[in-house]
């Protein structure tokens, strides 16, 4: 793999304009905003439990992480 | 996040991460890494898409890539409510998991894990220290550079603009090449009005003026060794305290930090070998064949498309790299 540096000044194992290193466009919208209140949404966790993340959160403060992936 | 969970779960701070991943991936990956928050599967990325953030510059021919999300990070309230978002216009850009607790604590939560210098006179103290997991270097992670100021009652400091011959709060930082400084973020000044001479705009207390920064390939790129394994932040600091009525000697104080830079494991599949600093002890080769066979069963014409695309793109940067254009 060739490594090159984009304009940020990072390096990868992808070339440059590879779908991979696609990052956020300027003035794409985020999702949710400041001040809504975040979707229901139930997803599995890694043993297969259903977890209803409002539910789950039980009035607790909390951080939601969305990531590429762990494979890669 | 790992490291920080214990930090996570003493604020009473849920967390959850979600990708795109199966739940044999996410279960090999959480024992693998020991991690003890939920890792959620979004296998057919519905969540991600819920959220409207999919990578919508991944297309569905793009094989395993397509459903990824744009990464970010959503903090809420007790309520649900989000208080602070965190996206950036480079996927290698993250902040640090002490970052989210902050934002969700509403207060900058300073631990000793991370380099720090004291100074200050004259019944002020000054804190100079490295915010965010232990304070090292890491390609694309942010943490922040914290010029704390505790201030006695009675005296305060100048944030800009001040008039002619007075001193500002004044803080330089210099680092190496590929040390990057982003946007500084103060807290709001006082008014403070001095009749006939000038109004000023005052902080008092306690003070934190945050400096983010990260590092680029040119300090400390992820696809070969690392050039030095530590490297010098120098910060110099200049303010002037007053009272209502008189000011002290203006003051200016150095400061030295050394900062580790990280030594990063990277996933041992094909396309990161003979890169980074050490293989990771994460054999993703299995994981990575799942991947692909789901994404085959979606869209068969995805895969040998996207090995198509990326061989052509490849060969279009070794082009670069031998000739110096496309």
């Amino acid at each position: 793999m060739v490594v090159e540096r984009d304009h940020h000044g990072f390096d990868a194992p992808a070339p440059l304009g590879h779908p991979a290193r696609a990052s956020l466009p300027d003035g794409h919208p985020t999702g949710p905003e400041i001040g809504e209140r975040l979707p229901d949404f139930t997803l599995p966790d890694a043993c297969g439990t259903q977890i209803d993340y409002h539910a789950d959160r039980a009035n607790r403060k909390s951080v939601v992480v969305f990531y590429r992936s762990a494979v890669w | 996040m790992r490291d920080a969970f214990d930090k996570f779960a003493e604020h009473e701070i849920g967390l959850y991460a979600i990708s795109y991943d199966d739940q044999e991936t996410l279960a090999e990956f959480r024992d693998k890494q020991s991690i003890p928050y939920p890792l959620l599967s979004d296998i057919d990325s519905a969540v991600i898409q819920k959220f409207g953030i999919v990578n919508n510059q991944v297309t569905k021919n793009d094989a395993i890539l397509y459903g990824i999300p744009y990464p970010g990070v959503y903090v809420t309230d007790e309520n649900g409510v989000v208080v602070t978002k965190f996206f950036h216009d480079s996927y290698k850009k993250r902040d640090s998991a002490e970052l989210y607790i902050d934002a969700a604590l509403g207060r900058l939560v300073l631990d000793n894990n991370a380099p720090q210098a004291t100074g200050g006179d004259q019944g002020i103290k000054l804190t100079v220290a490295i915010h965010g997991g232990k304070g090292t270097i890491r390609q694309g992670v942010i943490r922040h550079l914290v010029v704390r100021f505790e201030l006695p009652e009675g005296l305060h400091i100048y944030g800009p603009p001040v008039p002619e011959g007075m001193i500002t709060t004044e803080v330089q930082i210099d680092g190496p090449e590929g040390f990057r400084l982003m946007p500084p973020e103060f807290p709001a000044t006082e008014k403070l009005t001095l009749p006939d001479i000038a109004e000023l705009n005052v902080w008092h207390g306690t003070v934190d003026l945050i400096y983010p920064f990260y590092a680029t390939g040119e300090l400390a790129s992820e696809c070969r060794p690392l050039d030095t394994p530590s490297v010098d932040i120098n910060v110099l600091v200049r303010y002037q305290a007053c009272t209502d009525s008189e000011c002290l000697l203006p003051r200016t104080e150095t400061f030295s930090l050394p900062l580790d830079l990280d030594v990063i494991d990277i996933p041992d599949i094909e396309i990161h070998r003979g890169h980074g600093q050490r293989p990771g002890n994460y054999d993703g080769t299995p994981a990575l064949k799942r991947l692909l066979a789901r994404k085959i069963k979606q869209n068969p014409q995805g895969v040998p498309l996207f090995i198509g695309k990326n061989l052509w793109m490849q060969l279009k940067a070794l082009g670069r790299k031998l000739f110096g254009r496309d």
